[in-house]
């Protein structure tokens, strides 16, 4: 019998790919070689993951590919140096704001690295807030346990966070009248995945249900369960509850490389982090580093997969089409086994804007999240999921970019070579639905790495509710107006598609994880979120955040270093001239 | 401040629309205030310092400031209030009339009454993402109103070489300011085959300046991932469609846009007022009062998108002297009998969209034409009737044309129908 390299090989010549060279690595496949495009690369990877292995690592270059450039932080200091944290969590994305704040259940210190100017800045704010019910994945897969558990969880984590959890359910619309033999075959797969509550609906039923629902529908799989939540909301606010509770999170700040020191045979532990901001003892580390997560694995020689980058675009439509669809909708092909998506729907928002996505594209970069006419046409296409939508009624559209293993599944584990390593990798959808679960699996994975290392007691004055920042439109009209009266600034609208007032805006840049850019306040606040897009209340906004901030127009950004607003004064403005926010 | 119970007329929007339908509202007798947003009446005009303002109403070039200034003298002189910074959060039909649902500053949360409301909310822009600009997007994408508002208002420049998307009139306008405070234009970029701003401005603007002006292109990508590095250009087809092979990269550290404005609308339509879908605006009779709401007044950029600021302020009177007459009951209502007034060949939109032929005088109807035409012949006509005729040397779509006509005295029963004739504009 030959060797699963061997093998591999032997498959992927068969396929046209041929001077691959195939290695076992740690029971992981790795692929070195060169390929002529990005469809080859694509094609081995996968072709090498049908195999029996623990993962991929796909090293093979791609011809005339030119590489990522490396979008390093700005900054560099010696805030870090010389410090020490009993836990540390890289990015800041929601699984890495989650993990942060489930151990500040424990009586340690905790850091949250992230390398961009806010957290949420990634898959955590480009992504369509479903709280899946865990239908998806295939049973026995992390991905259908985790979200199976964390959709569960949510209900807590709304109420504990502030965040608004609307459970609207979803709908799976069987595109053809064959498809209902299938539905034994879906409770059956409900059963194993342990979703709950879920219902055929005949067609007539569903017209009844979704009033303006596509009349190509053949009846529908429903899940009540399925929820939506807004997604960088939710990461802010497991952030500032760690912060709330303890936690400290570091901005712009980057990690370059780790010690590491011999432990057991054939084994290492992690001793310091390097990062831009210097250099600092961990006792365990969290890598929950997203897109870029196989890099962070790497530093500490424990790379035994490799993503793969999976564009999605996401179009919001305005409020005014809140009301036409309550449930999340969708119609897969089902005979697609193989896809790699759910196929998109339309998805509600708790802004009571409805979402339109998204799409699945593999692309060759981790960071690349321009969009074209193919994608929008490509969401065009659901937009008739409901009869009622039309295109004006888009107001914008996003792209993210999802971190998938070969064998596209969640890593959830602490590393088998370094001991006070834990890896939560290659999350993607359903990684926001499944982040609770996720959160609370790698804290207790690094609280036994740490209890190896001394005693770890409960963090007594662990509060669990965040202390969320006022949002004057939840209140009644008297209370909104006590509010008003002690604080004008709440009385000032300023960004009036959203209706958020001035005084919203100066929390976000005061939080406990503050605001330090223009799509920090809007993703904290919707400031700018509305049908005119921010045509009217950016000014405003930045010269608050002049005055807040306390920094000159000239040196706002709208995401962090480089993305300025002005280029300089204009030729009557007197070269100092201080802009105070609210005075005009 | 004086707090009646309940207002004649309440007017949303201290732009020019509005300044013109409180002054007018008031000086019929009715008792009349203004909600506005902002901390200062005068809307957009504010930002708006060049000149060119008023030449239909006053006969002389005033610049925007000095235009609202004309009517925020008269509504100061005639003590009518204005809610400053203050924001229409809902409003609702409320007994015979409405109730707004405001917040401010300074009272918090409160509720105004009208008999007569009236819309003066101007308009939004068209955002990049509303056009489908593709792409990345960085810092360094504005639209117009906004770089102009930066630049006018604040003080600072928002590039130092820029691309404009649109000939709209702001963005002629912003290319000659641009240029004035140092910055570069590379270029105006159209998709249109002529320029969508007036002429003057097109003249005045680019032409002086040498400032190239592109037809039939668009903006096709943006470059860059913080700040815009470029964007790149394409010719159109006539389907408005990127001619693959005429791709041009441009250098520039913005893109600014002026691709079209959209009325503001929302408040009218959460009343359950219908838009018309060619003009954006709600659905109106002679009187600018919505067809489906009595009570309900539109006017200024609100209702359809003006050339002019006259013409804003002129709607904005006629609306606010119906909107006193209707609510100091001084009109014997009679049942209205609406006819529609439609848009015919040649013709985009037609402003009212119903003519209440149970009311004698003079109607006002704007109109504008769908293509260029020389030697234009326009005829308004109901059945075998021709109410009006009239000729234009030439009739552009970026000009919004003014008519007036009587309604017969035995009113009419069919509706009204615009039609154009004319000759293409040579080349």
């Amino acid at each position: 019998m030959k060797s699963v390299p061997d093998r591999v090989v032997k498959t992927l010549e068969k396929k046209g790919l041929t001077g691959i060279a195939v290695t076992l690595e740690e029971e992981s496949l790795c692929l070195k070689g060169m390929v002529k495009n990005h469809d080859d690369w694509l094609k081995a990877g996968y072709t090498a993951a049908a195999f029996p292995c623990r993962e991929v690592i796909n090293d093979l270059a791609i011809q005339g590919l030119e590489p990522e450039k490396d979008r390093l932080p700005a900054l560099s200091d010696s805030l870090l140096e010389g410090r020490h944290f009993d836990a540390v969590v890289i990015g800041g994305g929601v699984i890495g704001c989650a993990a942060a704040r489930e151990l500040t259940r424990w009586d340690i210190s905790v850091a949250l690295l992230e390398k961009d100017g806010d957290v949420s800045c990634h898959a955590s704010g480009r992504n369509d807030g479903m709280v899946h019910p865990g239908f998806a994945a295939h049973p026995g897969t992390k991905k259908a346990t985790y979200n199976v558990r964390g959709n569960k969880l949510y209900t807590r984590v709304s109420e504990d966070l502030g965040v608004p959890l609307v459970r609207c359910g979803s709908m799976l619309l069987l595109k053809n009248p064959l498809y209902i033999l299938l539905i034994p075959y879906f409770f059956l797969r409900a059963r194993q995945n342990g979703v709950e509550g879920c219902r055929f609906i005949e067609r007539r039923k569903v017209f009844q249900l979704e009033k303006q629902v596509t009349r190509k529908q053949w009846g529908a799989f429903s899940f009540p369960t399925a929820g939506v939540m807004s997604p960088y909301r939710t990461a802010i606010a497991y952030a500032e509850n760690a912060v709330q509770n303890g936690a400290e999170v570091f901005l712009d700040t980057r990690v370059r490389g780790f010690r590491l020191e011999p432990s057991k045979p054939g084994k290492t532990r992690l001793t310091a982090v390097e990062t831009n901001r210097g250099t600092f003892t961990a006792s365990v580390v969290i890598n929950a580093a997203g897109i870029w997560a196989d890099r962070i694995a790497q530093y500490a020689g424990d790379r035994f997969f490799s993503l793969h980058y999976r564009k999605g675009v996401d179009c919001i439509l305005d409020k005014k089409t809140g009301a036409l669809q309550q449930r999340a909708t969708g119609m897969p092909e089902l005979f697609q086994l193989r896809a790699k998506t759910k196929g998109g729907g339309i998805v509600p928002t708790t802004e009571g804007n409805l979402l339109i996505g998204p799409t699945a594209e593999e692309i060759p970069y981790r960071e690349e999240y321009s969009t074209s006419q193919t994608d929008i046409d490509a969401l065009m296409s659901r937009l008739n999921l409901n009869r009622a939508l039309k295109k004006e009624d888009i107001i914008t559209y996003f792209a993210g970019v999802r971190a998938c293993t070969w064998k596209e599944d969640f890593i959830i584990e602490p590393s088998r070579k370094v001991d006070n390593l834990i890896h939560a990798a290659g999350i993607q959808s359903p990684g926001f639905a499944s982040a609770p679960a996720i959160a609370e699996d790698v804290a207790a994975f690094a609280v036994e790495a740490l209890k190896l290392q001394r005693t770890v007691m409960e963090n007594r004055c662990f509060n669990p509710r965040r202390e969320a920042p006022v949002n004057p439109r939840n209140l009644s009209p008297q209370e909104r107006t006590k509010l008003i009266q002690s604080d004008p600034a709440y009385g000032r609208v300023i960004c009036r598609c959203e209706g958020v007032s001035e005084g919203e805006v100066r929390d976000a840049l005061r939080s406990s994880v503050p605001a330090m850019t223009l799509d920090g306040i809007k993703r904290r606040t919707r400031a700018g979120m509305g049908r005119c897009h921010g045509g009217f209340c950016t000014p405003r906004i930045l010269e608050i955040m002049s005055a807040e901030l306390k920094e000159p127009m000239e040196r706002l950004t709208k995401r962090g270093a480089g993305s300025l607003f002005f280029t300089g004064l204009t030729k009557e403005t007197e070269p100092k001239k201080a802009v105070k926010g609210g005075e005009a | 401040m004086m707090n009646p119970k309940e207002w004649d007329v309440l007017v949303v929007g201290a732009g020019p629309a509005g300044l013109a339908a409180a002054l007018a509202a008031h000086n019929k007798g009715a008792s009349t205030a203004i909600i506005e947003r902002e901390d200062r009446p005068g809307g957009i005009l504010k930002q708006c310092i060049h000149d060119g303002f008023g030449l239909v109403r006053f006969g002389e070039k005033l610049t925007g400031p000095e235009y609202a200034f004309r009517d925020i003298r008269r509504i100061e002189e005639k003590k009518i209030p204005v809610f400053t910074e203050t924001y229409l959060e809902k409003s609702e039909i409320l007994g015979g009339g409405f109730g707004l649902h405001l917040v401010n500053n300074r009272a918090g949360v409160f509720t105004l009454r009208s008999k007569a409301l009236v819309f003066a909310t101007g308009c939004r822009e068209r955002t990049a993402r509303q056009v489908f600009i593709h792409g990345t997007r960085p810092s360094g994408i504005w639209t117009a109103g906004l770089a102009q508002y930066f630049i006018n208002i604040q003080g600072y420049m928002p590039c130092r070489r820029c691309v404009i998307l649109g000939s709209g009139d702001i963005g002629l306008i912003m290319a000659r300011r641009l240029t004035l405070e140092g910055a570069e234009v590379e270029g105006v970029y159209e998709v249109l085959p002529e320029p969508s701003g007036l002429t003057r401005n097109v003249v005045q603007c680019l032409e002086d300046y040498a400032i190239p002006l592109h037809l039939s292109s668009t903006v096709t990508r943006v470059h860059g991932e913080d700040r815009v590095e470029g964007v790149t250009v394409s010719a159109v087809d006539a389907q408005r469609r990127p001619v693959p092979g005429t791709e041009r990269y441009v250098e520039c550290d913005c893109l600014i846009l002026s691709v079209g404005l959209i009325p503001e609308n929302e408040g009218p339509e959460a009343l359950g007022t219908p838009l018309d879908r060619l003009t954006g605006g709600p659905i109106i009779d002679q009187r600018y009062m919505s067809t489906a709401l009595a009570g309900l007044f539109s006017c200024g950029n609100a209702l359809h998108v003006s050339d002019l600021v006259d013409y804003v302020s002129e709607t904005g009177h006629s609306a606010g002297e119906a909107a006193a007459v209707y609510a100091l009951g001084k009109s014997t209502k009679p049942s209205r009998k609406l006819v529609p007034l439609r848009p015919g060949n040649n013709v985009r939109y037609t402003v009212p969209q119903y003519v209440d032929v149970s009311l004698p005088g003079t109607v006002t109807l704007f109109f504008r034409s769908s293509r260029t035409l020389e030697h234009a012949r326009a005829t308004l006509s109901s059945g075998e009737t021709t109410v009006l005729k009239k000729t234009f040397p030439v009739l552009r779509p970026p000009e919004m044309e003014r008519l007036e006509f009587q309604v017969p005295e035995n009113g009419l029963e069919d509706a009204l129908v615009l039609h154009i004739t004319g000759r293409e504009e040579k080349g």
